[in-house]
C-alpha cells in the first residue's frame, strides 16, 4: 500500500501491522521525498498515524473487508452482549464501528497486502 | 451523532481535502474522526491553463484531519459539466 | 409558562456543561437557516443548515459557493459536509439569534464550571 503524509513525503511497502491511532508498520518500504526526485529504500519503518495524509490500498482489499464486516455483524451481537455491563475498554481510538472490526480487518490485509502485490 | 454521513455512503461524494486537492469517489465508510473511504476514487486537478485532470486512484482511506468539505454529488448536475472546460484556480491550502 | 432563556439552559444542563455543548446547542436551534460558513482556506459556502454534531460538523443543503467562478469545484454539489475544524467563521442571519441570550447562556456556564 501507498502512504502519503502530511508533508508531502510517500511510502510504500507492506503493512505489518497498524493500531487504533492508525500508527503503522511498512516492510521492504520505498520513500519518496516530496518533489518526487529523491528516493529511499528502507527494510522497515514506522509511521506515526497523526502524519498521514492518506493511504492507496489496492482494490481486493476491500472486498475482504466487507466479507469481514458481514462476520463481524453476526459475530459481533453475541459479543456484544458479553460486553454488556463490562468497562468501555474494548471501545478506543476509531471504536464506534466496530472496534474489533479495525483489528481484523488489518489481519486481513497483513494476510492479503503481500498477496496482491506479487500478483502485480 | 455525526451529523448525517449516514446518507452519503454508496454515493458518489466529492471530498476537498485541507491541502486544497479534490477526490470523487463512492463514500464506502467513515467514522467519528471523519476517516474517509473512498472506493473507485479519482482525483481531478483543477488548472488555470487547461482543463480538469482526472487521475484513477482507485481505493482510497482518507485520515479525517485532511477533510475539509465533503459534498454529495448530484449525478445528473455533474455529467453535464464539461470538466475539460472549466479553468481555476488551485484552491488554498487550510491554515490551521 | 417557562420563558425561552430558561429552556435553553435547561437543555444545556441536560446536554452536558461544557462551552463546546452551548454551541451545539446554539447551532441546533438555527438548523433550517440559510447561513454562510468560511473555511480556513478561504472559500465561503452559503447553503441551508441540516444539522451540526457535537465536534461542529456542518452539513449543509441547498449549498452554493459564493465564488463560483474561482471555485468550480463545487458546481456538481446540491448538499455537503465540512468538518468543524475547517471552519474559520460562520455567518448568521441577525435576526435569528438572541445574542443577549447567547451572552447570558455563556456567562452562566462560565460561573457554574
Amino acid at each position: 500500500m501507498l502512504v502519503e503524509l502530511k508533508n508531502g513525503e510517500t511510502y510504500n511497502g507492506h503493512l505489518v501491522t497498524c493500531d487504533s491511532w492508525m500508527n503503522i508498520n511498512l516492510r521492504e518500504v520505498i520513500c519518496t521525498s516530496k518533489d518526487g526526485d529523491r528516493f529511499w529504500r528502507l527494510p522497515e519503518c514506522y509511521i506515526r498515524g497523526s502524519m498521514i495524509k492518506y493511504l492507496r490500498i489496492p482494490d481486493e482489499i476491500f472486498d475482504m473487508v466487507k466479507e469481514d464486516i458481514v462476520v463481524n455483524k453476526a459475530r459481533g451481537r453475541t459479543d456484544n452482549q458479553k460486553n454488556r455491563g463490562g468497562s468501555r475498554g474494548a471501545r478506543q481510538g476509531f471504536g464506534g464501528r466496530g472496534g474489533g472490526g479495525n483489528n481484523r480487518g488489518t489481519g486481513q490485509q497483513q494476510r492479503g497486502g503481500p498477496k496482491s502485490f506479487r500478483g502485480k | 451523532m455525526s451529523s448525517g454521513l449516514e446518507s452519503y455512503v454508496n454515493h458518489t461524494v466529492s471530498i476537498i481535502t485541507s491541502d486544497g486537492r479534490n477526490f470523487v469517489g463512492t463514500l464506502k465508510g467513515f467514522d467519528q474522526t471523519i476517516n474517509i473511504i473512498l472506493d473507485d476514487s479519482h482525483e481531478r486537478v483543477y488548472s488555470p491553463n487547461q482543463g480538469v485532470e482526472q487521475i484513477i486512484l482507485g481505493l482510497h482511506l482518507i485520515r479525517g484531519d485532511n477533510v475539509a468539505i465533503i459534498g454529495e454529488v448530484d449525478e445528473t448536475m455533474d455529467s453535464s459539466i464539461d470538466l475539460s472546460a472549466i479553468r481555476a484556480e488551485p484552491i488554498g491550502s487550510v491554515v490551521f | 409558562m417557562v420563558p425561552t432563556y430558561c429552556k435553553f439552559v435547561i437543555f444545556n444542563k441536560i446536554v452536558r456543561l461544557t462551552s463546546k455543548m452551548l454551541f451545539y446547542s446554539f447551532f441546533k436551534t438555527l438548523v433550517g437557516h440559510e447561513i454562510i460558513v468560511e473555511l480556513k482556506n478561504d472559500i465561503c459556502v452559503t447553503g441551508r443548515l441540516h444539522s451540526v454534531d457535537q465536534f461542529l460538523n456542518i452539513k449543509l443543503i441547498e449549498v452554493c459557493v459564493s465564488d463560483p467562478e474561482k471555485y468550480p469545484y463545487m458546481n456538481y454539489i446540491s448538499e455537503s459536509f465540512i468538518r468543524g475544524s475547517v471552519v474559520r467563521y460562520v455567518q448568521l442571519p441577525v435576526n435569528s439569534v438572541d445574542s443577549q441570550l447567547l451572552q447570558d447562556a455563556a456567562r452562566k456556564e462560565i460561573t457554574i464550571r
